[in-house]
């Protein structure tokens, strides 16, 4: 399945899928631009995320992509999924 | 001719090292049975590289120590060790701290108390009563001996002394078990790595099929030495085959080996890929993985989930658990559940004692609780502090003193 088939990330959806995966714990009213990492993100959580971005929204993140700020928040996080949307 | 103490304790871990250290300091005769060549436990022969537990939990910034004594001790001697004071992750105060440093400290704190006597090399392998104490056997490469002593302390981790005495224990099922760790060293790493770059390579390499999938289970992290790091792989724990059971030793040894398998492609890979990896090495293997929880004593008060979720207190409390519950039930990473308001919990001596036994203690990750409780009180801070307790409860014992006695000098610190 191509890219432009799957859904556009955007900070709503992204936040609901990182709570869905599991890959971090947060609440129904976490903020678009909350620190994802002060919510328990973290390298090993970044991994699952890697794997499940690829899956979900065709986004394919190699390690140059991964600076913290790039995935520091719901809004960065949506934005950088977009733009590595194959 | 079989030789006689005030107390024995079984095994040196964070928990066996404070009671120890602590009963001898009370003028009781002590001899700590441990099976590694050093002390330490988790910290030292699992590589297991951070104090956890030994700070309170608080919005605020600095970290403000939970418990006085021994692990107030250790961590200022840590401190002194690496030069690393505590570090704030995520909501947590945690102390880097490396088991080269903790090894020496542990060496340290014996060599200061004459009335200690450390046997290594040396596994427990029963226990039996003896008039109103208890006859402690173990084994050094083949030469069996016996020890007699007035009072005793399972600090094990597993519970061992439950399962000779036929007293009552717990284990939890497979499925909920908390996940294993295996924890390894690396050297030779040239820049200080940011671990969601090394991140990224681990789920390349997973992706080309370079690597197992086993490899998104690990983490890096600087040890504060030169070129250091500590890669820590979270496992399954049934490698390979269903059931993991951390008593069971064809399981560990799978642990242990696909440890140091996944450790070794990780390695191999970063050094052809990553930048400042191109001559790093696995420099060290832990002596055993990281077994996070096994069977517990059921004693005379069992602390719950709840008890730590609500910050309950108790009135005869003899240690803070400040800990969220740290539940690794998936090789994904920690899912933490914090207190309500970060309150402290007591630890009630009961979950240090067992009904109709007043020579016996227990101290560390094998204390009386539920599943959800002890992935609070396993953590190495936590495990100094029912340590300290433990040991101080039977010397107090072997000496004919009271535990109300126990109670009044360990409560009114915190």
């Amino acid at each position: 399945m191509s890219g432009d088939t799957k859904e556009h990330p955007t900070p709503a959806t992204v936040t609901a899928w990182l709570r869905d995966e599991g890959i971090v714990e947060l609440e129904e009213t976490f903020p678009a631009d909350g620190d994802l990492f002060l919510a328990g993100l973290d390298s090993m959580a970044v991994m699952q995320l890697v794997v499940a971005a690829e899956e979900r929204f065709g986004a394919v993140l190699g390690p140059a992509d991964l600076a913290k700020d790039r995935l520091a928040t719901p809004i960065a996080l949506a934005r950088l999924l977009e733009e590595k949307r194959a | 001719m079989k030789d006689l103490v005030d107390v024995v304790v079984i095994g040196g871990g964070s928990a066996g090292l404070a009671a120890a250290v602590t009963a001898a300091r009370e003028g009781a005769t002590v001899r700590l049975l441990e099976r590694h060549g050093f002390l330490g436990g988790m910290g030292t022969a699992s590589l297991v590289h951070t104090f956890c537990g030994l700070y309170l939990l608080r919005q605020e910034p600095e970290a403000v120590l939970a418990n006085p004594g021994l692990p107030s001790e250790i961590a200022g001697r840590m401190i002194a060790a690496t030069g690393q004071g505590p570090v704030r992750m995520g909501r947590v105060d945690v102390l880097p701290q490396h088991p080269v440093e903790f090894v020496r400290i542990a060496d340290e704190l014996v060599a200061g108390e004459p009335s200690l006597d450390v046997r290594w090399h040396t596994e427990v392998t029963g226990a039996s009563r003896d008039g109103d104490g208890w006859e402690i056997a173990w084994s050094c490469r083949g030469q069996a001996g016996k020890t007699r002593a007035a009072a005793v302390v399972d600090a094990s981790g597993d519970a061992v002394l439950a399962d000779w005495i036929g007293a009552p224990a717990e284990m939890t099922e497979s499925p909920k078990l908390q996940r294993p760790a295996y924890v390894f060293g690396v050297q030779g790493v040239e820049s200080s790595n940011d671990p969601l770059t090394l991140a990224g390579w681990l789920v390349e390499g997973v992706r080309a099929g370079d690597l197992p999938s086993a490899a998104l289970g690990l983490t890096f992290r600087s040890s504060g030495r030169p070129g250091e790091s500590f890669g820590t792989l979270d496992l399954t724990g049934a490698e390979q085959q269903d059931g993991y059971d951390p008593l069971d030793p064809a399981c560990l040894s799978r642990l242990e080996v696909e440890g140091r398998k996944v450790a070794s492609a990780a390695v191999n890979f970063l050094r052809a890929r990553a930048n400042g990896w191109q001559r790093a090495f696995v420099s060290h293997w832990p002596a055993r993985a990281g077994v996070r929880e096994s069977r517990r004593w059921m004693g005379e008060t069992r602390l719950l989930g709840p008890d730590i979720l609500s910050g309950r207190r108790f009135g005869d409390e003899i240690a803070l658990a400040t800990w969220p519950l740290e539940l690794r039930e998936t090789a994904k990473g920690a899912k933490l559940r914090f207190p309500e308001g970060d309150r402290p919990a007591g630890i009630p001596l009961g979950c240090l004692r067992v009904k109709g036994e007043d020579r016996l203690f227990v101290a560390g990750r094998c204390i009386s609780c539920d599943h959800d409780a002890q992935a609070s009180i396993r953590v190495m801070g936590t495990g100094f502090a029912t340590g300290q307790a433990a040991g101080l409860a039977a010397a107090t014992r072997a000496d004919g003193g009271e535990m109300t006695e126990v109670i009044k000098r360990l409560r009114p610190v915190f």
